[in-house]
């Protein structure tokens, strides 16, 4: 039995691949009519439009009734949310349970990791995190993907390859939690500057040249925080960038995309109706690069233009006028 | 896996041979845990490859000149060893090594030792020769005056007599194991067995304490995988037995000055090793095992010198050469005694919160807590399909969140002193005026008779002690009483008469309106003990080792 909290695109999608594996899913959701329709018709369409999930899908309010006897709990709750479900896990979970999460994003003010949210509200310890390059929609239509999970403990990488391997999707294994959990949470910023490049029709070259840069910027962020580079050249990293980046539909890009055309934060947002990461993961990697004094200009451009209101132009051109560092740093891993 | 009878029947050095033994022959036939098969053969030759490196660098004494004779022996019967015959060869090797590692440890005189601790201690400070330490019992100036015990003693207390404890202290000198024993007697607490390093059994001054403090044999040199492997099982068979331990997870003193970042997992592990083996072995009522931190906070440190260009030494591969220790040196002993009682310094031993294997914390009635304070029964983080399972690696992970619990207990109870802050002042404020990013580059250009001016040191040391009240009153560090004024001149007072007092050359030393600093690698050792706070906006000096 397996519980998969947040019956979001994600989640849903998530919960069809488990239960097609053959695991029993109990899916818990707040909504009370997206339980009822989950329940009655198999089908989650505000969330997950087209999608018919198997029997063994139920779905529950109940955070205690989802929970209880399950093997493994999946969190996809978006990251500003996580902590207050983490807090409710925290009076249900037993520590035999192993906990995994699929959520890309820091909490706001704290910059905290999700898994690190789960260690402060929950008994969990043997936790992992499962990131790539993965659209729900196109997984959700039986399309090919693959994914990693990162744990310290073997035994959770082997419990969610057993429960989510499958032939439309790889499960591959690694064990910087950290280095995982921080390439999804910052690649959402390097979306929003290759919308903007996109849009400003730049060239190819310049897309690629943003893509790369942001790329090292955010890998030598997060090696000063523990992670390992050698993650960020995997699916989390280059790989969850890749998909992210050449997406038009993607909500980061978007947001790139309606700065570059000039339009302002708030309206572009309302416009959107929905969140995008990378609006707030901007916050955060300024205030990382800041406090482990790591020089990330693009990302720092980024962060005024959305937060500053510096023009695309005005900020194309003061990146393009800093001196060029060295291509390729020999990052020297602090758990090394 | 124990072959017990009753427990007070059982020899543990019997008990760890058995085990040893048992745990290679079962890799031998391919059954371990993890682990690759490896033949009895392999192990042997292992052995012998890296007893004679050692032996080769090894004073020629009669121990090692039996060492050699056993391996030669063994190297010329190995190629027509039968099976029983390599089996027996292994039996050998591993009881020589548990005789070495237990041959000291006797409980009966633990008793005697420690009575006798206090005043042999203080009869040094009043420079009686250290040859009529052990007769001389009078003395009117006690330790106790000069040590300092701390934090979560009734805890402790409660807590070693619900279940088992190792204690895990931070390591800045050999005088701590010293300072520990004195304090386990001082809070009515039985025996503690620790592995306390060979050479404090060679060292003239401390083998007397060493042998009766409850202390087995560690002799770092020996880089044999088996026997390191046997000494962790002394130490698991030691705690699945009840009996409380001593380890420093640090490993060896700290030689940059600084708090331990990383500690040492393997044998901090055989807490867990040996919760889970009483659990499957439905030994319940012993499987309690309580894990409590403590820091032991020193104004000026014996060895402070030798460490400290130890420690420059190996990180910056530059001119500086090892000298010997101050530890065997008795001079250095009487002058840092004499330092201490002179100055009415004090020694703070802090007795942190007690955790459980897999790091959560422990309440005084033995009950452990998740971070949110709710009740977590430990065994369920051993459970798979409702048993208690046996997963080295995931017990590895458990270790590593225990070891990292332990550095953030060290990190909260370091009890900032007046050397400390000067030196951290001091050495910020010349980084700033020379601008030089490289460590070593930076020490070279500090000393002799660097100067500063008095009140600019005094507005800094102002400014890092108002720092450090902040931190405290979050719970992130400690302050000694002496740092309890606002007055810059007077905790810069404090601070230099102890950083000039005991080191053969002064650290820093006041002429006029200015302080001369006089040393760097020593002023670069005490500041480094309040390194990682982020103090000043100070970057930090060197890299940090975390765990991995």
């Amino acid at each position: 039995m397996i519980a998969v909290l947040g019956a979001g695109n994600w989640g849903t999608t998530l919960a069809d691949v488990l239960a097609e594996n053959g695991d029993v899913v109990r899916l818990w959701t707040r909504t009370p009519a997206q339980r009822d329709e989950i329940n009655a018709r198999h089908t989650n369409e505000g969330a997950a439009p087209g999608l018919r999930l198997p029997d063994t899908v139920t779905a529950t309010c109940d955070l205690g009734e989802a929970v209880r006897d399950a093997a493994i709990v999946l969190i996809v709750i978006p990251s500003q949310a996580f902590r207050e479900v983490a807090r409710a896990l925290g009076e249900v979970l037993v520590p035999e349970q192993i906990v995994l999460h699929a959520t890309k994003g820091l909490e706001r003010e704290s910059n905290a990791r999700m898994t690190e949210i789960l260690l402060e509200e929950t008994c969990a310890k043997q936790i992992g995190v499962l990131s790539g390059p993965n659209l729900a929609p196109e997984i959700a239509r039986h399309k090919p993907a693959g994914t990693v999970v990162a744990s310290r403990f073997p035994h959770v990488i082997e419990l969610a390859r057993k429960a989510l391997s499958c032939p439309r999707l790889m499960v591959f294994d690694g064990d910087d939690v950290i280095g995982v959990e921080l390439a999804g949470a910052l690649k959402n910023v390097v979306a929003i500057a290759a919308g903007i490049a996109t849009e400003m029709a730049v060239g190819e070259n310049a897309k690629s040249l943003v893509v790369t840069r942001g790329l090292a910027e955010i890998t030598r962020l997060a090696v000063t925080m523990g992670a390992s580079p050698l993650t960020f050249a995997g699916l989390a990293g280059i790989g969850d960038l890749m998909v992210t980046c050449a997406s038009p539909i993607s909500r980061n890009h978007r947001v790139g995309a309606a700065l570059a055309r000039g339009q302002k934060l708030p309206d572009i947002l309302s416009g959107l109706g929905m969140v995008a990461e990378g609006v707030y993961a901007a916050v955060a990697a300024r205030s990382l690069a800041q406090a482990h004094r790591v020089e990330a200009p693009l990302l720092d451009h980024v962060y005024r233009i959305l937060h500053e209101g510096m023009g695309c132009d005005e900020a194309l051109h003061e990146l393009m006028t800093l001196p060029a560092g060295r291509d390729v740093s020999r990052f020297q891993s602090i758990t090394a | 896996m124990l072959r017990a009878r009753k427990s007070e029947d059982v020899h543990i050095e019997d008990e760890v041979v058995a085990r040893e033994v048992d745990r290679v022959l079962g890799r031998a036939a391919g059954g371990g845990v993890g682990g690759k098969q490896r033949p009895l053969v392999e192990v042997i030759n292992d052995t012998l490859y890296h007893e004679r490196a050692r032996l080769h660098h090894a004073a020629d004494d009669a121990r090692a000149r039996a060492d050699r004779a056993f391996h030669a022996r063994v190297r010329h019967e190995l190629p027509h060893a039968s099976a029983s015959r390599q089996t027996a060869l292994v039996r050998e090797m591993v009881e020589r090594y548990v005789a070495e590692i237990a041959g000291h440890f006797d409980r009966r005189v633990y008793g005697f030792a420690t009575r006798v601790l206090p005043y042999g201690l203080s009869g040094l400070m009043q420079g009686f020769s250290p040859r009529g330490l052990l007769n001389e019992l009078r003395g009117s100036s006690r330790l106790d005056e000069h040590l300092l015990l701390e934090g979560e003693v009734k805890a402790l207390q409660r807590l070693a007599k619900l279940g088992t404890v190792i204690l895990v202290p931070t390591h800045s000198s050999n005088l701590d194991s010293l300072l520990i024993g004195y304090a386990i007697y001082r809070m009515g607490l039985p025996p503690f067995v620790y592995g306390a390093g060979i050479n404090l059994f060679t060292n003239p001054l401390t083998s007397y304490f060493m042998h009766n403090l409850g202390a087995y044999t560690v002799d770092r040199s020996k880089t044999d995988p088996l026997y390191r492997d046997t000494l962790k099982q002394y130490a698991t068979v030691s705690l699945e037995l009840g009996q409380h331990n001593l380890f420093f997870p640090g490993g060896a003193r700290s030689r940059s000055g600084e708090l331990e970042t990383r500690p040492k997992l393997g044998l901090l592990g055989a807490g867990l090793t040996a919760f889970r083996n009483n659990l499957l072995r439905g030994a319940e009522s012993r499987a309690r095992m309580f894990i409590v931190p403590c820091t032991i906070s020193y104004p000026l440190v014996l060895e402070a010198a030798s460490l400290a260009r130890e420690f420059l030494e190996e990180t910056g591969r530059s001119q500086y050469i090892v000298v010997n220790d101050e530890f065997s040196r008795i001079q250095r002993w009487v002058d840092f005694l004499r330092g201490i009682a002179a100055l009415d310094l004090r020694v703070h031993v802090r007795i942190g919160r007690a955790l459980d294997p897999f790091g959560d914390d422990v309440d005084e009635q033995g009950v452990s807590r998740d971070s949110r304070g709710r009740e977590v029964d430990p065994r369920r983080y051993l459970l798979r399909d409702g048993r208690v399972f046996d997963d080295a690696a995931r017990d590895a992970e458990y270790t590593r969140m225990l070891g990292t619990r332990i550095t953030e207990s060290y990190r909260r109870d370091n009890v900032a002193m007046p050397t400390s802050v000067l030196a951290f002042a001091l050495l910020e404020l010349l980084r700033r005026d020379v601008a030089q990013p490289d460590l070593f580059r930076l020490l070279r250009t500090i000393g002799p008779d660097t100067p500063l001016d008095v009140t600019r040191v005094e507005a800094e040391v102002e400014k890092l002690v108002a720092e450090l009240r902040v931190l405290e009153h979050d719970g992130k560090i400690r302050l000694s009483d002496e740092l309890r004024t606002t007055d810059g001149r007077d905790i810069v007072a404090r601070g230099l008469r102890g950083l000039r007092t005991y080191h053969t050359t002064p650290i820093a030393v006041r002429r006029g309106t200015q302080l001369l600093v006089q040393d760097a690698d020593l002023l670069f050792y005490y500041r480094n003990r309040l390194e990682g706070y982020g103090l000043l906006g100070a970057q930090r000096l060197y890299p940090a080792k975390v765990l991995s």
